[in-house]
């Protein structure tokens, strides 16, 4: 795995929650408290208690708009841009509450990464795709530039099918290949969260398959917190699932005992394909 | 009902009709023993291959559903005590085919009214015939209750079985030159107390099934 950590302490990419010297990279939760989220009138979330350890893989599971993705959204502010939005409650990452006044939402990205459900690779070489996010941070050190792309192109298991062409253009790749450069820049500025919205809805069984490899290699290194409609997929890759339903928490425990043994008869109805 | 709901379905229903099978395959083979029926035993002798046909059918149906529907929670765990069931189902046929066996392979063999008496062998298979039934029913109606009573029967059995070779033992002794047919009925009783285990298998079965229970290698209450 990739020594990125190492890397950004030495160029002093800076945290943006460590820069106000209260990050514990070994002790990183998230911590939702009674989350209540609105779309306008519409009550989407509904008084959410979730917390995650370091490392840990969580698979959001349930039926269209039952808010998994909302909830998903709200981990790194993205629910910010849509107007008429309003959130209760508390999300703490590491201890911090991102939805703090002195939180800077720019920053706060840098520390909690996204993929979303189709890749979306910029206009640009393979290279400067992944480079992106360290350029746009004000690193300007091409070694360290290059050996970060580099690292971050190796951990999402993408070096070898285009280490010869790191100067053609990203939307040369295929989709599976261009969905592992969106995650090899997403990790290029060393999140400690990525968060996957359906990350491989759109690949083919062999990339999809690339994707939950490398999600079990990232878990080394990062939290991941996943939204999924595949069952086998959740089941697959995550250590905990979390079910939702109409905008509740319904279960969230661990993966085996979801796919075992759920508590909850809305549980088991969803994860075997009886409702949702 | 959706596709994996009907192909449980109809799992069930081959499982339920291979287990009444597999219940008149015992009482038949205990009741040809008992009466010394040689027809009824040769009866019993070819429906084992039935028993068979059941077996391979529902371990093809469970392996396609596996690999077809990856069934999770309740409905694997219906899939997986199946298997297990329709293994232990199979042992059991393979035993009442042992007890027919005896008469079939031996013609000449005539126990002693006395012994059979004394032994509790009518009670044994009635027993070991009520564990399948209630076993069945358990499985049918999912209700972990009904399987809960096959635990103390099989005690119960166990115990039949034990004070009968006691009194086999005597016997020969009192009567050395019965003893080729005591141990043809001694055969009986141990085929039958490992029935009475199978039974035992298939209610542990049914409790992961119904209540995702595993009671397996622990005391049972």
């Amino acid at each position: 795995m990739t020594n990125t950590r190492n890397i950004e302490t030495n160029t002093n990419l800076s945290s943006p929650l460590g820069a106000r010297g209260s990050l514990d990279v070994r002790g990183l939760t998230i911590d939702a408290k009674n989350v209540d989220f609105y779309y306008s009138e519409f009550h989407a979330l509904k008084n959410i208690n979730f917390e995650v350890s370091k490392n840990e893989v969580v698979a959001l599971i349930g039926p269209s708009g039952c808010g998994k993705s909302t909830f998903l959204r709200l981990l790194n502010r993205m629910n910010d841009l849509i107007p008429g939005t309003r959130m209760t409650g508390s999300v703490l990452i590491d201890g911090e509450d991102i939805y703090a006044p002195n939180i800077h939402v720019d920053e706060l990205r840098k520390e909690v990464g996204m993929v979303f459900q189709k890749p979306n690779p910029f206009p640009k070489s393979i290279f400067e795709n992944v480079a992106y996010g360290l350029r746009v941070n004000g690193i300007k050190d091409k070694t360290f530039i290059e050996e970060r792309v580099i690292e971050s192109i190796k951990s999402a298991a993408l070096w070898d099918e285009v280490k010869d062409k790191l100067n053609k253009s990203a939307f040369a790749l295929s989709g599976g290949q261009q969905q592992r450069l969106c995650i090899a820049r997403a990790l290029a500025i060393s999140p400690k969260v990525v968060l996957m919205d359906e990350p491989a809805s759109a690949l083919d069984p062999i990339s999809t398959a690339k994707i939950e490899d490398l999600i079990h290699e990232l878990k080394k290194d990062y939290t991941i917190i996943i939204v999924t409609h595949n069952m086998q997929q959740a089941s697959r890759v995550s250590d905990k699932t979390a079910y939702f339903y109409l905008g509740e928490l319904i279960e969230f425990d661990k993966t085996t005992t979801i796919f075992t043994n759920p508590k909850e008869h809305s549980t088991q109805n969803y994860v075997t394909g009886r409702f949702g | 009902m959706i596709h994996l709901e009907q192909e449980l379905v109809a799992l069930k229903q081959d499982v339920t009709e291979m287990w009444k099978l597999v219940i008149s395959q015992v009482s038949n083979a205990g009741e040809a023993i008992l009466t010394f029926d040689k027809e009824l035993a040769k009866k019993v002798s070819l429906r084992e291959k039935k028993v068979d046909a059941y077996e391979l059918k529902i371990d093809r149906l469970c392996e396609n559903i596996i690999a077809l529907y990856q069934p999770v929670a309740v409905d694997l765990r219906f899939v997986l005590a199946v298997l297990k069931i329709n293994s232990n189902l199979e042992r059991i046929a393979d035993f009442a085919y042992g007890i027919s066996g005896v008469l079939i392979a031996n013609p000449s063999v005539i126990l002693d009214a006395e012994i059979i008496t004394e032994t509790n062998l009518r009670l044994m298979i009635d027993q070991v015939t009520k564990m399948l039934t209630q076993g069945l029913e358990a499985f049918e109606n999912e209700k972990s209750d009904i399987a809960s009573a096959i635990f103390s029967e099989d005690y119960q059995v166990d115990e039949i079985n034990k004070s009968a070779a006691r009194i086999v033992a005597d016997y020969i002794q009192k009567n050395p030159d019965r003893a080729f047919e005591c141990l043809h009925l001694f055969s009986t009783f141990r085929r039958l107390e490992r029935i009475g285990d199978h039974c035992a298998n298939i209610a542990e079965e049914i409790f992961f099934f119904i209540d995702a229970k595993v009671l397996k290698h622990s005391p049972r209450d």
